[in-house]
């Protein structure tokens, strides 16, 4: 058996030769690859030298100092409506369109669930409403919508004293919707110390009443005795929440310390992280590449990965290093905050922590207004807010519907055959079933919503694109505006799809 | 080697003892990150022998079998099909590939395209042959596996027999010197596994080299010239049929075959 | 609410919904008597019933709402039918009008021929024709009696309505076997509206944008500049949807789909560039560069290509290819025509892809017959782009309104497609290299909202070209489009791309392909089949969002609803008005495609099992 193949290995190495380099596919492979990437990063290269070449020429610079200077903006709404400065400003339309992103999320799942609900009634009226709904709304272009919308709410009747429909309590008007509002006060941060503090207690009361319950199997009522005990809190909280005042110390301190470290411990920090986590990921990568008789075996893409993981983990540190801006930009927006903490906590002990008022209506000069009690949705806003909302939600009925749908005919059946109603089959069986479904495009929808409050910029509302393009109409500087618009979206996306993926898992589990 | 003699009663004109080596593989080892999936296999196959491998399941032998077109990567040793050694040359890949026709077990046909043209693909691209006449090199084909009417359907209209036939025909079609079957049976129900055999064995009996990974016990007392029992990606024991089912040597292939039979 | 009230209202609300759920209407409705129907689906318990009660409120009262709206003497209709010359084509000269009809009556011959060849419509069952008819009827006359209308109006409505109710009663109890073909049905209407153009005083319309502009609008039928070629249109396409019909039995049907897919493809570019911009060609310029530039690719191009498809090439071939693609990259670095930069590269990847379809004599006569025409469209259309438009309009495209928005839209899916593939490809590839690259950038692209794109690409693209070079605001935003809609094609893309099994991979490699072959012959085809359906609800997305252009100030459909008309003196407070026309042509179009669209989805998927 054995001599043959002896015999052969001889003519094996003869046979065997050096492969030439255009025939080696390896190096076809890594050299195709760094082709493009060559080809890539020239032009990137190329094009961004030209746009320093013509930036220059043009005499425009393109620093972030106009975040630090005063613009001459007036923003229609928002939480600061004449910033001190350019970046107060973007911040201001950030907020903007967070909120607008959130309360958008919010009613539009809540109106979504609603019609989608509806298209699977046995009402036969109410199923063709909620599919003439989705239908209509879903193939309308959204920005078609929003200023038809605007248009719609500007042609109404001017606000006078004597708005109403339900004067003092409800006003729609040419100038937007106005109505009361229960408003966070001066005493929420110390009060909801005191509620976060019910709901630690709250956990391990929760924890503990499980465990007797696992071991004498008597209902203890977990989830109640919890939800209880945060209510407790909460109410009391309410009278004695002054005695969290002195939180605003320690957070006086932190801002303190924060001040004083010196930019260099921070960079050294973050690069220690940074190297810790690249040379832990490389140390696993090697055990998970190594045999149980310790051979250690490695293909080109796994060196290319380490390659990768070093490299990158090298750049950053190379960048945290030399742009000092980063460092001291962690330490400065480590104090704003702290102090700004600081600043909430130091409230006398009168303050209540939730405030209410009624809308108003001011005539300073010939013409009546919206004063600043009431909650005002500006046309503006209710074209975007209109707009999003029904889009999204002629959206999240078809998955809604979908979802349901898909959860086979058996399983309510099953349902039935144990006795359970219809609405609790729905509530016990479908709805658990479907929602593993539904989520991952609903997260879609979401990040959809939040990208379209962008159109905003049609119908004037200060969203962060509407209040970047006045400020670099106003300084010049384009590009950086346009800068923290990606990275602000970006930001946005990535959380959303993080938390939907979380949730994803977690269902995931939950299978098992 | 010996005993291969008596086989060529059988099998026809072959002269085993005097054939030129096809494939050779030596101190062959694979590893699939931390797992070690083939163990310094050594093995010698000659031109017109149909070699049959054996093992338990995870022992290697699919590993192995793809390793010898490259459809797997070996990381140790050496292989060298009909003279052309596997390494990253790109013209030896394609050149074995071309020359080593494979079956699979879950037939894989490209769903998208008529069984005529599940044939003629290859030729007229790879073999750069024209149309007309790969497809007519098609239509012979499945006459030879015995389906020549269902040419114009599509491979989700046949059952599974008839699926495996015109995979078996699929890789004929590039005239392939060798032909590797990685369990072309055990996807199939009890009847269609006859037609698909029979097949094989018709293949085997022209003088086709094969090498066949199957659990068909009957095949390969049968047709094989050798069987290969392979466990933990090691070749454990090498033998004709006779020898291999009546007294094989090795402790672990009488465990196996007390288990299989 | 009594029953006998409701009952009208369910004939009503059954139209205005019909064709919303068309799919979905139960099969056996017949079956149960109206009180058995009505208590099974509106009245089944008490919930349903208060539920039925304030719907039916509601739907009276919006649609009251609405039709006071419409028809308020206050609402300034006048001013989108006035402008509807505008609104479709911008300032398009007038005298050169002939032009858009050409372009549309060749779309229109296209598309009967299509309808022909690919069998499109179904059959309808008379009895649910009626059915609808009925309903429809009802709804006119229901929507005749909440309607604000003078007498004289209210009786011909009436009378209408009841004509309608008529037929429907006519048709409603035909045999279940009498069926009419839905284009038959479509055509009808068709027909329909286009007699009523000869006959109905809708007024005759026109603005004129002088320097005192001048409106037209007296009563009488529409003008003959509408409605004769509308008419002369639909004798268009009726007469080329027979000719299809008579001649698709005479030849080759899939060679000639396949041609008339590329026409499809070419035919708009051509309408376009040639039609509609009337390119002043400049016959020194073409002699002097534009003609030998085309001769010399073609030439030197075929030659290279017949030897570079030779079986038995190698990898030769490659290095080969792979030298020109970088002297096509190399090109850029020197000073010298676009068009020779573009070429090269193109030759360049006729040469990469070479192999892939390299054989015998036949098959390289073939590719290069794909290279020279590809050569002859490409030449034509880069010099045709680089010549002056004899069509003068004010500002600096020839063209807006409606048909931008068309243009933008095919622009955007004919390059965004064969993008997003390559994306997908790179993004699912074996390369990790090539992986990262396009995985950031779909991934950027998807993480930030249009408009972004759109400012960054009208306001930074001057910034980015070197001197010499530059590109209209239509063109940038264009190209922002297409890089937009690849990275959410190529998601689609992927998902159809991991959808093809690793067998069948493996089967491809194991007869020998290549990785090229592999990825042209078996996945994509195999791929792009399950890509479909979401690939088709991306094209509808693309198209509502053309109406982004209107934010960044290109004349389109929408700017001239919305700022433009307005403007005039005459129209200040017509914008809703505007808005609902522009609203009703987004909703009819996209509707039509997604009902299309999955009317196609089913037919490719019963075509697969
Ligand atoms: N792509 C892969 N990645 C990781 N491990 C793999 C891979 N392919 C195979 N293995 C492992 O390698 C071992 C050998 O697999 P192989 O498919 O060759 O077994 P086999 O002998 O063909 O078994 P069977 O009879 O079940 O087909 C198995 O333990 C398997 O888990
Ligand atoms: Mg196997």
């Amino acid at each position: 058996m054995q001599s043959p193949a002896e015999e052969k290995s001889s003519t094996l190495k003869a046979v065997s030769q050096r492969v030439p380099l255009w025939r080696d596919v390896v190096v076809i492979k890594w050299v195709t690859q760094l082709g493009l990437l060559a080809v890539v990063v020239t032009s990137l290269w190329f094009l961004a030298g030209q746009a320093g070449d013509n930036l220059q020429a043009r005499n425009i610079n393109t620093g972030f100092d106009f975040l630090e200077r005063p613009p001459d903006i007036q923003l229609s709404e928002g939480i600061d409506t004449s910033p001190a400065t350019g970046g107060r400003a973007l911040w201001v339309g950030m907020v903007n369109t967070l909120r607008m992103a959130v309360v958008g999320i919010v009613f539009a799942t809540f109106l979504g669930v609603i019609v989608g609900l509806a298209r699977l009634s046995n009402n036969w009226l109410i199923k063709r409403l909620a599919g003439l709904w989705i239908e209509t709304l879903r193939n309308v272009p959204l920005l078609v919508q929003m200023i038809f919308y605007f248009a719609v709410l500007t042609a109404l009747p001017r606000v006078s004293l004597e708005s109403g429909p339900i004067h003092g309590w409800f006003h729609v008007s040419n100038k937007g919707i106005s109505m009361p509002r229960v408003f966070i006060s001066d005493g929420f941060y110390q009060w909801i110390t005191v509620v976060a503090v019910g709901c630690i207690a709250a956990y391990f009361l929760k924890k503990q009443r499980e465990k007797k319950h696992d071991l004498t199997g008597e209902n203890t009522h977990a989830a109640s005795w919890a939800f209880l005990t945060v209510c407790t809190f909460a109410i009391i909280g309410i009278f004695v929440h002054p005695i969290f005042s002195f939180v605003g110390e320690i957070f006086a301190a932190l801002a303190t310390l924060f001040e004083n470290i010196p930019a260099t411990l921070i960079k050294i920090l973050i690069s220690s992280i940074l190297i810790f986590f690249a040379a832990r990921w490389i140390r696993n990568f090697f055990a998970s590449r190594r045999s149980a008789t310790g051979h250690l075996s490695l293909i080109d893409d796994d060196i290319f990965r380490m390659v990768f993981v070093g490299t990158g983990a090298l750049i950053a540190i190379i960048v945290v290093i030399s742009w000092t801006g980063i460092s001291s930009w962690i330490l400065h927006s480590g104090r704003d905050l702290f102090q700004m903490l600081e600043a909430k906590f130091e409230v006398d002990g009168a303050a209540r922590p939730f405030d209410a008022m009624k809308p108003d209506i001011v005539k300073p000069g010939k013409f009546a207004n919206y004063g600043k009690n009431g909650l005002t949705m500006g046309p503006g806003f209710a074209a975007v807010f209109f707009g999003v909302v029904f889009y999204t939600s002629a959206f999240v009925a078809e998955i809604i519907r979908g979802g349901i749908l898909a959860v086979p005919k058996g399983q309510i059946e099953a349902g039935n055959a144990v006795g359970l109603s219809r609405s609790q089959s729905l509530r016990h069986i479908v709805l658990p079933q479907a929602i593993r479904i539904i989520l991952p495009p609903m997260g879609n929808q979401y990040l959809n919503l939040t990208k379209n409050t962008s159109l905003a910029i049609a119908v004037g509302y200060s969203d962060i694109v509407q209040v970047g393009q006045t400020v670099y109409n106003q300084t010049g500087k384009s590009l950086p505006v346009m800068a923290i618009w990606m990275l602000f979206y970006l930001t946005c996306s990535l959380t959303i799809s993080v938390i939907v993926n979380y949730y994803n898992v977690r269902m995931k589990i939950v299978e098992r | 080697m010996t005993d291969n003699e008596t086989k060529s009663s059988v099998r026809g004109d072959r002269d085993l003892a005097n054939a030129q080596d096809i494939i050779v593989c030596e101190g062959v080892s694979k590893w699939f990150g931390d797992f070690q999936a083939l163990n310094n296999v050594s093995a010698t196959i000659k031109e017109q022998e149909v070699v049959v491998v054996l093992g338990p399941s995870g022992s290697g032998k699919s590993t192995w079998i793809r390793c010898i077109n490259r459809l797997e990567q070996h990381q140790e040793g050496r292989i060298m099909v009909d003279g052309v050694e596997l390494s990253n040359d790109l013209r030896n890949i394609e050149k074995v590939r071309s020359e080593v026709g494979m079956v699979f077990q879950m037939f894989n046909l490209f769903p998208h395209l008529t069984v005529r043209d599940n044939i003629s693909l290859a030729p007229i691209w790879v073999r750069k042959k024209p149309r007309a006449e790969a497809e007519e090199q098609a239509s012979s084909l499945l006459e030879r596996v015995g389906i020549p009417e269902q040419a114009d359907k599509f491979p989700g209209q046949l059952s599974g027999g008839q699926q495996q036939r015109v995979a078996i025909a699929r890789a004929l079609a590039m005239e392939p010197k060798i032909m590797l079957f990685d369990e072309p049976t055990s996807a199939l129900d009890p009847e269609m596994i006859k037609e698909v055999l029979d097949v094989m064995k018709e293949l085997a009996l022209s003088g086709m080299t094969m090498m066949v990974v199957t659990h068909e016990m009957g095949f390969a007392k049968e047709v094989a010239d050798k069987i290969m029992f392979m466990e933990g990606g090691q070749i454990v024991e090498t033998g004709t049929p006779e020898h291999f089912f009546t007294n094989p040597t090795e402790e672990r292939t009488k465990l196996f075959l007390s288990q299989i039979l | 609410m009594n029953s006998a009230n409701s009952t009208s209202q369910d004939q009503f609300s059954s139209d205005s919904l019909t064709d919303v759920s068309k799919n979905e209407l139960p099969p056996k409705v017949a079956a149960l008597s109206p009180t058995e129907w009505l208590k099974a689906n509106l009245f089944s318990n008490t919930f349903n019933s208060i539920l039925t009660v304030i719907s039916t409120a509601a739907i009276l009262l919006i649609i009251r709402g609405l039709l006071s709206f419409i028809f308020n003497p206050l609402r300034q209709w006048s001013a989108t039918a006035t402008n509807m010359r505008l609104l479709m084509t911008q300032a398009y000269p007038e005298h050169q009008y002939a032009r858009i009809w050409v372009s549309l009556g060749f779309l229109l011959f296209l598309t009967g021929i299509s309808l022909a060849f690919w069998r499109a419509g179904r059959s309808v069952q008379l009895s649910q024709v009626g059915k609808r008819l009925l309903a429809l009827g009802a709804f006119i006359l229901l929507a005749t009696l909440l309607a604000p209308f003078s007498n004289k109006a209210t009786i011909i409505w009436l009378i209408i309505g009841i004509f309608i109710v008529g037929i429907g009663f006519l048709l409603k109890p035909s045999h279940e076997d009498k069926t009419v073909s839905s284009l038959t049905l479509l055509s009808g209407a068709f027909l329909l509206a286009i007699l009523s153009l000869w006959v109905i005083p809708y007024g005759h319309h026109s603005y004129l944008s002088t320097r005192t502009p001048k409106i037209l609008a007296e009563p009488g039928t529409v003008a003959m500049t509408t409605k004769l070629p509308w008419t002369i249109m639909f004798v268009v396409a009726m007469c080329s949807y027979f000719l299809g019909s008579f001649i698709r039995e005479k030849i080759d049907e899939t060679r000639s789909k396949a041609v008339l897919s590329a026409t499809w493809l070419i035919s708009p570019l051509f309408l376009l560039f040639l039609v509609l911009r009337d390119p002043d060609f400049d016959t020194g310029h073409l002699l002097s560069t534009d003609i030998p530039i085309f001769l010399f690719f073609s030439i030197v191009g075929s030659v290279l290509l017949l030897w570079l498809t030779r079986p038995d090439i190698g990898e030769k071939g490659r290095v080969i290819s792979a030298a020109i693609l970088f002297v096509g990259f190399a090109t850029f670095l020197f000073q010298m025509l676009m068009i020779v930069r573009i070429l090269t590269l193109v030759l360049a990847f006729f040469a990469l892809a070479a192999p892939t379809f390299s054989g015998q004599k036949p098959a390289r006569i073939r590719y290069t017959k794909v290279w020279i025409a590809s050569m002859v469209i490409l030449c034509w259309l880069i010099t045709a782009i680089n010549t002056p438009s004899t069509a003068k309009v004010p500002g600096d495209f020839f063209i807006g309104g409606f048909a931008i928005t068309l243009m933008i839209f095919f622009f955007t899916m004919v390059l965004a497609f064969p993008l997003g593939v390559l994306l997908a490809l790179a993004r699912t590839s074996k390369f990790p290299i090539f992986r990262i690259i396009s995985t950031t950038f779909i991934e950027f692209i998807r993480g930030v909202p249009l408009i972004t794109i759109l400012i960054f690409f009208s306001v930074m693209v001057p910034l980015f070209l070197p001197d010499g070079m530059d590109l209209t605001e239509i063109a940038a935003v264009t190209i922002a489009f297409i890089i937009f809609e690849a990275a959410y094609l190529a998601e689609n893309v992927r998902g159809g791309l991991q959808s093809v099994t690793r067998g069948q991979h493996e089967a491809a490699e194991a007869v020998g392909m290549t990785n090229a072959q592999k990825t042209f012959f078996i996945v994509l085809p195999q791929a792009l089949r399950v890509a479909i359906p979401p690939m088709v609800g991306q094209i509808i997305a693309t198209f509502k969002e053309t109406g982004l252009l209107a934010i960044i100030g290109i004349f389109d459909f929408l700017y001239i609803a919305r700022s433009v008309i307005p403007g005039q003196t005459q129209y200040m407070g017509s914008t809703r008005e505007n808005l609902l026309f522009v609203s009703l042509v987004y909703l009819v179009i996209c509707f039509a495609m997604s009902k299309a669209s999955q009317r196609v989805e089913k037919r490719v998927g019963l075509g697969e099992r």
